[in-house]
């Protein structure tokens, strides 16, 4: 361990298992507990849109954002968009990565 | 192993293998931050095989640099990872009859990606052993790929280059994912609605705009679908 950190050996170890934790008891919570904590039907039925807000919510800012801001000509909005146009017309799961990274390359080379 | 469980073991590796491209970054920044934070090689792999989660070990990280209290460390570890709560609910139902060490493995290896790509399926399948097969190789193959990308980031921190805008590959692998869910009105609705409250949201700390989003995305989803149903009924009764 370096100098920068303030204290050592058990100390970083007991930050991971806490970290650990705090991340395997929501990840295995319903899946361990199953069927004796079932969910109300209709917050069940409610949580099938859990996947698709969740992803937008991460995807959204980063694409729209620069420094915080909203701008339109950002080089990651114009790959988003080809991303978006490859990934509804094909079914091809390589295509938008090859396309968005070229995209994104190209119009940064552009625009700067 | 049964065969139910092999064939949705391949189905699951196969539908998943091409979104597996979007852990490339993520991981490799992970292990190029674990460096820089100061730890050993042992110590930043320890992390990555307690943790396996890169949105809790990037956002705990600056709290272990400059030796923060426990609770604080435990409390953002928590609200990052609050999300799960939702996506383990949502997937419980795919482990119904499944053995508990087997869902406990499960809940380790529970991931964004799988998640999003793998749930939908899994809780359309009759059958508990193809949904456990195509919930596993994906997960398996996914903490095997984070856990040599994360190395190969920790091993390559002074060279890998930073200019390359790689990380965006996350948000094309997220994209990729979300296409085909928003196919229909009220799935639409929640991740539009869930989008701009995360843009506007997101000057708050600790990510709690984004949980804030997950949560307004659902009820914009509920609220949709409801309506829609109404609609329905209403014009069949006229």
């Amino acid at each position: 361990m370096s100098d920068s950190l303030m204290h050592s050996g058990w100390w970083l170890w007991l930050a991971f298992v806490l970290a650990g934790l705090a991340t395997h008891i929501p990840r295995g919570s319903f899946i361990v507990a199953g069927s004796r904590a079932k969910l109300p039907a209709g917050l069940q039925r409610a949580l099938r849109y859990a996947p698709a807000a969740a992803l937008a919510a991460l995807v959204m800012p980063d694409v729209l954002l620069v420094g915080g801001e909203t701008q339109l000509t950002n080089p990651k909005l114009l790959a988003a968009i080809a991303v978006f146009i490859v990934a509804t017309r094909w079914q091809n799961a390589w295509l938008p990565f090859i396309v968005g990274m070229g995209v994104l390359w190209s119009a940064k080379y552009l625009i700067t | 192993m049964n065969d139910a469980f092999r064939r949705g073991a391949r189905e699951g590796f196969f539908h998943y293998l091409p979104l597996s491209i979007g852990l490339i970054p993520w991981a490799l920044v992970t292990g190029v931050a674990m460096r820089g934070a100061g730890f050993s090689v042992f110590e930043a792999m320890g992390m990555n095989i307690i943790v396996f989660a890169g949105t809790a070990q990037l956002g705990t990280l600056p709290l272990i640099v400059i030796g923060a209290p426990m609770w604080m460390i435990l409390a953002t570890a928590l609200a990052l990872n609050l999300r799960f709560v939702i996506f383990s609910a949502a997937i419980a139902p795919a482990f119904e009859g499944v053995s508990r060490w087997r869902r406990i493995i499960s809940g380790y290896l529970l991931t964004d990606g799988v998640f999003a790509s793998c749930s939908p399926r899994m809780l359309a399948s009759t059958d508990k052993d193809w949904r456990l097969g195509f919930y596993l190789a994906p997960s398996v193959w996914c903490w095997a790929l984070w856990q040599i990308l994360t190395l190969i980031g920790v091993l390559g921190a002074s060279v890998l280059p930073t200019n390359w805008s790689l990380d965006f590959m996350a948000s094309i692998a997220l994209m990729v994912l979300l296409v085909p869910i928003v196919s229909s009105r009220p799935m639409l609705v929640a991740a539009l609605a869930a989008g701009a409250t995360a843009v506007l949201l997101h000057d708050l700390p600790l990510k709690l705009g984004l949980i804030a989003a997950i949560f307004v995305g659902i009820g914009a989803g509920f609220l949709a679908e409801r309506w829609a149903t109404e609609n329905m009924n209403a014009d069949t009764a006229s």
